[in-house]
């Protein structure tokens, strides 16, 4: 995914940026013993909310552990559980894909490096389909509808939309049971949508530039009206909040709830703001 | 039913305060206004029903079974819902889209409707609406608005969509709380401002 869903760290609690801490370095161990080296390429702080929202273990077991981006003193880890091991394989699946799709869109010096980093990437991908089929399927159907709406140039903002939306919604596994089940694919879906337009503000101008299907642009044209975007943009936060507050409290509540109402508006205000610069992606 | 005092959240050694201002912040959380119109309104209701019953509960252990919040049967009250409406069409898009069958009512606007009135254009920003497709709802919900302008519940729904739908605040409260002193800075300056416009004019 883009990196845009994270916390405000300075309102997190020293005991939930800890927490966050160690979930992030968890999901780098995870991929890492998973998927292998490369797979580590792949971590993004919007899987880290993932795990976080589909860890459903009362406390995180944590241990010390160092890395080779932080050789130093040993920094605490999250142990690896079934959650964590979901998020890797759907990310390295997205990554893999992400790269597939840039070959077919960037210029040749860029696709050319985007061909060698999925040729690098391509036996962990593999693992990580065998071990979720399903979501590969789904991902692979929902990308190939995306790319559809953008050849078309599609000026229907939801529609194409919808079809990341739905592509994000699928990556909560079936629990049996219907209400959290219905409640976390809403989530995910308002959050899904959410990413896509402030991707879309984001690559604008570039966009533009470069003569490149954008969303925003195909629906409002190149000035578009910051005020209405806002509001939708904002409304899809709300309904995903919403549907955060029928979710069962964890021991991760507190930090959900900072990204959800705190760190997403954030990021959209800076965004919108042509304030998120180059050092905040990752 | 499992611990009341769990429900709300609180220790079951918690004052009678502390336990009405828990049940007040959760009421807050789940009312129906926020959910209106939204597929997930029922889990809510639920999620309300639970706590308003474990409020019930431990202020009746607690001897004091009268005095039971007063505000909960408004909490409990449905939202507004959707007006019976005489067009057997509209009644019949209107009937599946509350079951939440989106797709047939969908499907029934886009292949059956005998003209694209104002309701038709209501009923197909509903359907938007309840799928996040925002953006169309609201155009939608526009064109209902702008062909019947006289219409309260176009107007309602319109409203909700240029405002950004309802929503709980969590930090709300505690933004107020850290910001009060400016607020009343601001209050006062705004009143100036009103004033002295008044007087300029």
């Amino acid at each position: 995914m883009f990196g845009y869903v994270r916390p405000l760290q300075s309102k997190l609690s020293q005991e939930e940026r800890e927490t966050y801490q160690a979930a992030y370095c968890g999901l780098c161990h995870c991929l890492k013993r998973r998927c292998g080296f490369g797979a580590r390429y792949t971590l993004q702080y919007d899987f880290v909310f993932l795990a976080l929202l589909l860890e459903d273990a009362p406390e995180w077991e944590t241990c010390r552990r160092r890395c080779a981006a932080h050789p130093g003193k040993p920094r605490p880890c999250a142990a690896q559980t079934p959650a964590l091991e979901l998020c890797a394989d759907e990310s390295v699946i997205l990554a893999y894909y992400k790269l597939r799709d840039s070959v077919a869109d960037e210029g040749f010096w860029k696709a050319t490096g985007c061909r060698v980093a999925a040729g690098l990437l391509r036996r962990t991908y593999r693992k990580a389909r065998r071990a979720r089929p399903d979501f590969d399927d789904h991902v692979a159907r929902c990308l190939q509808e995306l790319d559809q709406l953008e050849r078309e140039n599609s000026p229907q903002l939801d529609r194409v939309a919808d079809a990341f939306a739905r592509l994000l919604s699928g990556a909560a596994p079936e629990t049996g049971d219907p209400a959290l089940d219905r409640a976390r694919r809403q989530l995910l879906y308002h959050l899904g949508r959410w990413i896509y337009l402030v991707d879309g503000v984001d690559d604008l101008a570039q966009d533009v530039a470069r003569d490149r299907y954008n969303p925003i642009a195909a629906r409002f044209g190149q000035t578009p009206d910051q005020d209405y975007l806002t509001t939708t943009m904002r409304h899809s936060l709300t309904l995903a909040q919403s549907a955060f507050q029928l979710l069962p409290t964890t021991a991760q509540s507190g930090i959900l709830n900072n990204i959800l109402y705190l760190g997403l508006p954030n990021v959209q205000a800076l965004v919108q703001a042509g304030k998120w610069g180059r050092k905040e992606r990752k | 039913m499992s611990d009341p005092y769990s429900v709300l959240g609180v220790s079951p050694n918690a004052s009678d305060e502390e336990i009405k201002k828990a049940y007040r912040e959760l009421a807050r959380k789940y009312h129906p206004d926020n959910y209106q119109d939204n597929p997930l309104a029922d889990l809510a209701e639920e999620k309300m029903k639970e706590i308003n019953e474990a409020y019930d509960l431990i202020t009746q252990q607690r001897g004091q079974g009268g005095q039971a919040y007063q505000a909960q049967p408004g909490y409990q009250r449905q939202s507004a819902g959707y007006q019976t409406s005489a067009d057997p069409f509209s009644q019949r898009v209107r009937q599946r889209i509350q079951v939440g069958d989106l797709a047939d009512a969908e499907r029934i606007l886009t292949q059956e409707a005998p003209v694209k009135n104002a309701e038709w254009y209501f009923l197909m920003g509903s359907v938007c609406y309840r799928k996040g497709w925002l953006d169309e709802a609201r155009q939608n919900y526009q064109m209902a608005v702008q062909m019947a302008p006289n219409n309260m519940e176009y107007q309602q729904a319109y409203a909700m969509m240029s405002r950004g739908g309802y929503a709980y605040q969590p930090y709300g409260n505690q933004n107020m709380a850290g910001t009060e002193a400016c607020d009343c800075c601001t209050t006062l300056m705004c009143m100036n401002c009103l004033c002295g416009g008044g007087r300029g004019c």
